[in-house]
């Protein structure tokens, strides 16, 4: 789950870590008021959207003006014209290329830092561990070294007692950092660790860090949070944001399922997203591609498998669906069940196509065949995407 | 001894008594495989199934001998319950729970390594050897006794393998299922190393994804290797899959976005046949 960041910078300052003060606002007025409140111009203000790249970043709306989601502003009058600017527009990205909608907006004062350097915590892999990567970003950014020249990047396993004291003063010799820091550096890097831990993150990254006033601060911040994990974290269930989530994508959301969209007239409805890439491999059609994807992974009742079914079935932009369905877990008849549910509600005016392999087969198909209903029956991916692509070329 | 385990292995399922684990073990025990026993905490000293269930597995271990545990806990009971089932000293974890927190994961894989025990998922169908014995949640109709190993990430897609093994006229030395967390216990590499010591299994095919680089890792091993397999591999998958990522990290720890296009070359360059559509798996199959 990824968070903004002031929600990122708030918690690390909980942990100690140092970060400029700032506020959040919803609306221009609140923005110039916040403003005022923190300290003196200038201010920067940063579009919270959940992702990276912000300040090479643009927004779509002619409104917004040519600058990016990251602007640095020297009048009251201009905190809140740039903030009319960017509130309830679209800040495309080079890590978000379909564009995020800005609901807030974070005014932090201006603090002007000696150095920049790049610091963040991950999981790796296959290695299975924690890795803590930093990295001089003085002249090069993080995009240009992790793209051309990652042996400019430090990188440390990180084990469970987290980073210690020599560690920490290898790290900022690295950066280049004043001796005299290093006890600073070291409580930061901790402060990081505590951080990672304690929430359940993913992902952890501080790009910016700086120097002011002799002391380290995050400059920015991101986190991405395990959703495995929040169960143990109330508090942070709080910090989800669904506003650039689309309303089918948080209705299947809530019946435990996952929904894609993408540019096609094709819904799928399957059990494992390998499934619904190994079906867009097979497609070979210029009238048929890919457009929505229900995953049912793990969906184990009739009335919650309609609810999902329901979803595609009611996006008018498809004009076949097929059901595909490789149950181990997942019961295949209960799919079917579903699928009579779902179309005795919303109707079936498209072609559908089943195809039932694995626990619950033969039930399955007897449930369909039986049920007067106009559904074509596969036997393999291969054949029900043959089969589709047919129906939707006849149906025209 | 065939993958890991045979008709033999003596079997434990904790969490024996839910409704998914009772509604699996039961078909496990139908299929012939050797459980002997379940642990649900609070309900030992009955029996489910026609096997005993106990409070802990240390009890199981001293009255029953289980050398492969099938775990069915909640995600969130998942650490502890591999920590016990370590601890009383089984040495094959099957991992068919899902959500088990990444954190967690890290941990268990220390555990793991500490006591020479191996986990299979989480999250995974689990691991079937056709004919003999399944541990796990597979559809097990579809599977059937043969000299091809299969090994996939994607759990969906390993029944898909498997029916391609089938469409060759071929059938499965064993299947095991990765699962596709962002952290697993037996990867690519483990897996292959398995099935090229297996004198049961005379090729491999290996189903990938995108996101992360166990695949790589794999073929790195592979390419290595002087006695090879012939490896037949399916990447599901694109460009567009895991794009958004907020942030740089993921990229720097794989030392560079990998692109699909990469993922295959590297994967190529091992030796490893790889195919562009699942349905060229039997195929390739037919031509070993």
């Amino acid at each position: 789950m990824d968070i903004h960041e002031y929600q990122a910078k708030q918690i690390l300052h909980t942990e100690g870590i140092n970060i400029p003060k700032g506020k959040i606002a919803y609306t221009p007025t609140e923005a110039r008021n916040v403003a005022s409140a923190i300290s003196n111009a200038p201010w920067i203000i940063k579009a919270q959207v959940h992702s990276g790249a912000r300040s090479k970043g643009h927004f779509l709306d002619s409104k917004s003006g040519k600058r990016s989601g990251i602007r640095q502003v020297a009048t009251l009058k201009d905190v809140y014209k740039n903030a009319s600017q960017m509130l309830g527009s679209t800040l495309v990205t080079p890590q978000s290329p379909n564009g995020n909608y800005v609901s807030r907006i974070y005014v932090e004062e201006y603090i002007p830092v000696e150095k920049n350097f790049y610091l963040s915590m991950g999981i790796d892999r296959t290695k299975s561990s924690i890795i803590l990567l930093a990295a001089n970003t003085d002249i090069d950014d993080i995009s240009k070294l992790a793209a051309k020249k990652s042996e400019k990047i430090f990188r440390l396993p990180i084990d469970d007692q987290g980073p210690n004291k020599e560690q920490a003063a290898q790290i900022a010799q690295f950066l280049n950092l004043e001796t005299k820091l290093q006890p600073d550096f070291y409580k930061f890097i901790k402060g990081m660790h505590k951080t990672f831990i304690d929430n359940d993150a993913l992902m952890l990254e501080i790009n910016p860090a700086g120097i002011a006033n002799k002391k380290i601060i995050a400059l920015d911040a991101k986190i991405i949070l395990d959703e495995k994990g929040l169960y143990r974290h109330q508090d942070n269930l709080r910090l989800k944001d669904d506003d650039n989530l689309t309303p089918s994508v948080i209705k299947a959301a809530r019946y435990g399922f996952s929904y894609q969209e993408y540019d096609g007239n094709l819904g799928c409805i399957v059990n494992g997203e390998g499934l619904s890439w190994a079906m867009k491999d097979l497609i070979d059609s210029p009238n048929v591609s890919l457009g929505s994807v229900l995953n049912v992974k793990g969906g184990v009742d009739r009335d919650k498998i309609a609810a999902g079914i329901k979803i595609i079935a009611s996006n008018p932009k498809v004009d076949g669906i097929v059901i595909n369905i490789l149950g181990g877990f997942l019961r295949c008849d209960l799919i079917a069940d579903g699928i009579i549910d779902a179309a005795a509600e919303v109707g079936l005016n498209v072609p559908l196509v089943a195809r039932f392999e694995g626990t619950n087969r033969a039930k399955a198909i007897n449930i369909l065949t039986n049920s007067g209903l106009p559904i074509i029956m596969a036997d393999s991916t291969q054949n029900a995407i043959e089969k589709i692509i047919k129906a939707v070329e006849e149906n025209g | 001894m065939t993958f890991l385990v045979d008709k033999d292995t003596k079997i434990l399922i904790q969490g024996i008594t839910g409704t998914q684990a009772s509604f699996h073990a039961r078909r496990s025990l139908e299929y012939g495989s050797n459980i002997v026993c379940g642990v649900t905490p609070g309900k030992g000293g009955s029996e489910h199934l026609g096997v005993p269930v106990f409070n802990t597995v240390k009890e199981a271990m001293q009255k029953t001998h289980p050398e492969a545990s099938v775990l069915f806990v909640p995600g969130s009971a998942v650490k502890s319950a591999v920590e016990e089932s370590v601890e009383a000293g089984i040495k094959l974890l099957i991992c068919v729970s899902a959500n088990v927190p990444v954190n967690d994961m890290l941990t268990i894989n220390k555990i793991l390594a500490a006591n020479n025990a191996k986990m299979i998922g989480p999250n995974t169908p689990g691991l079937i050897v056709p004919n003999q014995t399944r541990l796990g949640i597979f559809p097990e109709n579809i599977h059937q006794q043969g000299h091809i190993g299969v090994v996939s990430r994607s759990s969906t897609l390993t029944y898909e393998a498997v029916l391609e093994v089938n469409r060759s006229g071929l059938g499965q030395s064993a299947v095991v299922g990765l699962g596709d967390d962002l952290v697993i216990g037996m990867n690519f590499v483990e897996a292959l190393q398995l099935f090229h010591q297996d004198k049961n299994t005379s090729a491999i095919v290996m189903i990938g994804e995108m996101g992360g680089s166990f695949e790589e890792e794999g073929a790195e091993w592979y390419k290595n290797y002087a006695a090879k397999k012939p490896i037949i591999c399916y990447i599901a998958g694109d460009d567009t899959t895991f794009s958004k990522t907020m942030g740089y990290a993921n990229d720097i720890i794989t030392k560079g976005h990998i692109s699909f296009k990469q993922k295959k070359e590297k994967l190529k360059k091992s030796g490893i046949i790889v195919v562009d559509k699942i349905n060229q798996i039997h195929q390739e199959l037919s031509r070993l």
